[in-house]
């Protein structure tokens, strides 16, 4: 093996999981089309959302493991991105599959590639993740969508029983949750080795994209690259701008879920794990700047979930845009909180955990407490290969379900997209799980469900 | 009569408790003609626009000797109701020339130009009325409370809510264990938003304008560098810049730290430390969160005070009844103690424990602490008349200032700063300490 082919794909892995947003530059002798004849044990993917994110799930399942892309759907097919920025554009993936079938419209592709297709991987903007998996999974196809799983709560329960229904192998695309690092903090907390926990902080350092609109921006004209029409999909149909895609949707409601919905997903995903974090009591929030357009620039929402089984009542707090908990006195002068892109600080009644974005690198805190402590067995199953290939063997029934199958992802989702109904109005929400319902706010409730657009039905 | 029913100590108390300054009408403002001519304070007011043409009319039964403002525009309306007093534009001339008739001086200007100002007063042996934030910098807080010391003069800062029922009340039933022992304060203001907000998280403006004909721009700037005039300095919008202003936390902070101030002893805390949002070299941040952590005081155990701003809030806590409003629209704040909680709106305004239940059970001491007779200005007034010290002297007002202050060290330093107040240093970021105090344009100096 030369040199030059010595990044493994389980360092790539690591190395893309770590900024999932700055996408590292994958030199190209990694990249390329393989040009073999596929084995037979190999399975036929589709993808809808083919820059972006979207580009790094097709590299992982369709280069990294090798396993047939059969067709290929984006609304955007504006020229390729120079390598460099570690950005790129849906034609930078069309152009490493001349032979699979190209589309705008994924109604028109499943329609038309039906039958050719076992699998569909979703990484479109938040406001469709919902209509397109749930015509994949109507025609029995297994999918693999995006992080946030929806774009409301309604879609996340509507997905989460199709999956059931139709009997589809799915994963939300919370890399984090295929790793190490979520499976050490929940075998320690549900070790005890930091007692009861009674709260829990977690932050990120994002918007990294503008948010705190007050005001639509005037239309322009729509690049001929882009269907316009179905990039809004289920959207409110409303004029184009170059600041709504390709990627500042995020900070737009109608489109988009904000940080929480960006990386609430990774980060509360080792909360909710490890601490079975169900429907909150409430969750109430404050927000400098926030509109009935776009998220605030920075937001701290706060969850209160009752106790579950053995475990007591617990607050979770979430900072963004710059906001952050306090330094805890037990982190050693001069050491970072969590990582570059966030953390949680776990604290209980013995102690306290602290680890980066993803759950990446668990530590009891101070370090001494770490030394000290004796890990317990490593009984939950590892995955091995990373998030991509943990869903290609559920796919595949090597596996019964992938580490963030809808069950689990469906839970998660939920919690996220909570912290959102707060957000919006500014308020305590008080959570009626069972009957999907705010009892306490019409306004924050009537955002968790939406109207469709004339033509979208999920 | 029906006109006159609104008297001053209702407006005190309504102002007070929204520290948003209502419009007065002008039947309750005015020389009242019941102070004696020669007991008549003579004063001089720098800055007369914006809070110090409110503090001018609250002062209206004393005489004033001179008026300067750098901005005729803006000090208008004051000029107009004092036709034959002599104006100025430079306070230096002002004091030079008006030495001998000035008892007092009132100051009112940005934040940039407090120090500079009440100093020159103060060694001229003059009784000053400084608005909050004292000073922009820690250094001159400290410089200026050891001069009202060392020229005798009777001093107060303009923290209006200091004059108040309210703030007596939040401080005798503290002290009275009320709620145990305090651990932990949350204190909060909507500023930078707001209907008397200002923008902050701001980029220097790049495009400069001509100066207009009204403003003296180089005497505005005072000890701040010099800089192409742009409006998006002044008026009124420069407490979101660092060089003039001391962002939300040095305007609303001197109010609603205030009775937390006063009634926990705070004195100087530990360590500060702070997050914040779009903060810019040059400008205050959109929102920010503090928390301050002091030591142990007398028989207090330590405690920690939290401080959220542009729109952040604590969490609601469970004993405030559903419906019930947390502080009002300047803010409040939230005292935690190991035997109850007790809230109150704005600076000090409508103290009650929580939940409401405790309040109707709670057993109020005696009134021990003195009551101001009057307003915030009166209590000044009577201060420079008998030598009595007013009630947020400099003593008093130098040290919270300077913890309020401190706030925006952590904010600038963006890593948790430990304080040695005794040594005015930050002992851990050496970047920190340079904002202790800065430095001023030439031909300036304290």
């Amino acid at each position: 093996m030369s040199a030059k082919n010595n990044i493994t794909r389980r360092n790539f892995i690591k190395c893309s999981a770590s900024s999932a947003f700055a996408f590292s530059v994958v030199p190209s002798f990694v990249l390329g089309a393989n040009g073999q004849k596929p084995p037979s044990d190999k399975l036929n993917f589709a993808a809808i959302g083919c820059g972006g994110m979207g580009y790094w799930n097709i590299y992982k399942v369709g280069e990294a493991e090798k396993e047939n892309i059969v067709a290929l759907c984006d609304v955007d097919t504006r020229e390729a991105a120079k390598p460099g920025g570690g950005w790129f554009n849906a034609s930078n993936t069309y152009q490493k599959y001349p032979d699979a079938a190209k589309f705008k419209d994924f109604r028109k592709m499943l329609e038309k590639q039906g039958k050719n297709i076992d699998a569909v991987i979703i990484a479109t903007p938040d406001n469709t993740h919902a209509v397109a998996a749930m015509a994949c999974m109507q025609m029995g196809k297994h999918v693999f969508v995006q992080k946030p799983m929806t774009h409301n709560i309604y879609e996340s329960r509507v997905l989460v029983k199709a999956a059931h229904k139709y009997k589809v192998k799915t994963q939300m695309g919370n890399q984090g949750h295929s790793d190490e690092g979520i499976r050490l903090i929940k075998e320690w907390i549900l070790d005890g080795a930091i007692g009861n926990v009674t709260q829990v902080h977690c932050w990120t350092n994002r918007p990294v994209w503008p948010q705190g609109m007050k005001t639509r921006p005037p239309k322009m004209e729509v690049p001929k690259t882009l269907a316009w029409d179905l990039w809004l999909g289920p959207a409110p149909y409303r004029d184009y701008n170059y600041q709504y895609c390709p990627g500042a949707w995020r900070g737009w409601w109608d489109f988009g879920t904000g940080v929480l919905g960006d990386m609430g997903c990774h980060i509360l995903d080792p909360i909710v794990w490890a601490l079975d974090l169900k429907s909150p009591e409430y969750v109430e929030s404050d927000s400098p700047g926030g509109t009935i357009e776009s998220p605030p620039k920075s937001s701290k929402i706060h969850y209160k979930f009752g106790p579950r089984g053995k475990m007591c009542a617990v607050d979770v707090t979430w900072y963004d845009g710059g906001l952050m908990p306090d330094r805890p006195g037990e982190l050693e002068q001069g050491r970072q909180m969590g990582d570059k892109e966030g953390g949680c600080l776990f604290v209980g009644d013995k102690g306290k955990l602290m680890c980066g974005a993803y759950g990446r690198g668990p530590r009891l805190i101070p370090e001494t407490k770490m030394k000290e402590y004796k890990r317990p067995a490593k009984t939950i199953k590892r995955v091995k290969g990373g998030h991509e290939k943990d869903w290609i063997r559920a796919c595949k029934g090597e596996i019964d379900q992938s580490s963030s199958n809808f069950d689990v992802a469906g839970q998660l989702n939920e919690v996220v997209l909570l912290g959102n109904l707060a957000l919006r109005v500014k308020d305590r929400v008080y959570w009626d799980g069972e009957n999907m319902k705010v009892t306490n706010n019409a306004e924050a409730d009537s955002y968790v469900r939406r109207d469709y657009r004339q033509g979208w039905t999920l | 009569m029906k006109k006159n029913n609104l008297t001053r100590r209702d407006f005190l108390a309504a102002a007070s408790a929204t520290a948003a300054f209502s419009i007065v009408p002008s039947y309750v403002l005015g020389a009242n003609g019941q102070t004696p001519p020669s007991d008549k304070l003579n004063i001089a007011a720098i800055g007369c626009g914006g809070m110090g043409g409110v503090n001018i009319n609250m002062l209206g039964a004393q005489n004033f000797a001179a008026l300067c403002d750098v901005d005729d525009k803006r000090a208008k309306d004051t000029f107009e109701k004092y036709p034959n007093v002599p104006k100025y534009k430079d306070y230096r001339k002002m004091l030079e020339k008006h030495d001998k008739e000035i008892d007092a001086v009132l100051i009112a200007t940005p934040d940039h130009t407090h120090a500079v100002a009440a100093m020159a007063a103060i060694k001229m042996g003059k009784h000053v009325y400084v608005q909050k934030p004292m000073a922009h910098d820690i250094y001159e807080a400290r410089e200026l409370t050891k001069a009202a010391r060392k020229y005798k003069v009777m001093t107060q800062m303009g923290n209006q809510g200091h004059a108040t029922e309210e703030i007596r009340l939040v401080r005798e039933w503290l002290q009275a264990g009320a709620i145990g022992n305090v651990t932990r304060v949350h204190a909060w203001t909507n500023r930078p938003g707001g209907p008397w907000g200002w923008a902050q998280g701001r980029d220097v403006p790049q495009k400069p304008k001509p100066v207009p004909a009204y403003l003296d721009w180089d005497l505005w700037l005072g000890t701040a560098g010099n800089r192409p005039y742009h409006p998006a300095y002044c008026p009124g919008v420069w407490r979101g810049w660092w060089d003039f202003g001391t962002g939300a936390l040095g305007d609303m902070g001197c109010h609603i730290i205030d009775p937390i101030f006063w009634a926990l002893d705070l004195g100087a805390p530990d360590s500060v430390e702070a997050s914040s949002v779009e903060l810019k070299p040059h400008s205050a941040p959109i929102a920010s969160m503090i928390t301050y952590k002091f030591g142990a005081r007398g028989n207090m155990p330590a405690v920690e005070m939290i401080w959220y701003d542009g729109g952040l809030k604590p969490a609601r806590p469970e004993e405030l009844e559903p419906g019930r409003r947390m502080g009002n629209d300047n803010g409040g704040a939230i005292f935690e103690g190991d035997k109850g909680k007790l809230m109150f709106s704005g600076a000090g305004g409508a103290p009650r424990l929580i939940p409401e239940t405790a309040m109707k059970a709670y057993k109020r001491p005696e009134k021990t602490i003195p009551r101001i007779r009057g307003s915030h200005e009166d209590d000044w007034v009577r201060a420079c008349k008998t030598g009595k010290a007013a009630s947020s002297n400099f003593d008093y007002a130098g040290p919270l200032t300077e913890t309020v202050l401190l706030g925006n060290l952590a904010i600038r330093a963006g890593e948790k700063i430990y304080w040695d107040s005794e040594n005015l240093k930050v002992t851990n970021c050496s970047e920190a300490n340079k904002l202790v105090q800065r430095q001023y344009r030439q031909g300036w100096s304290l």
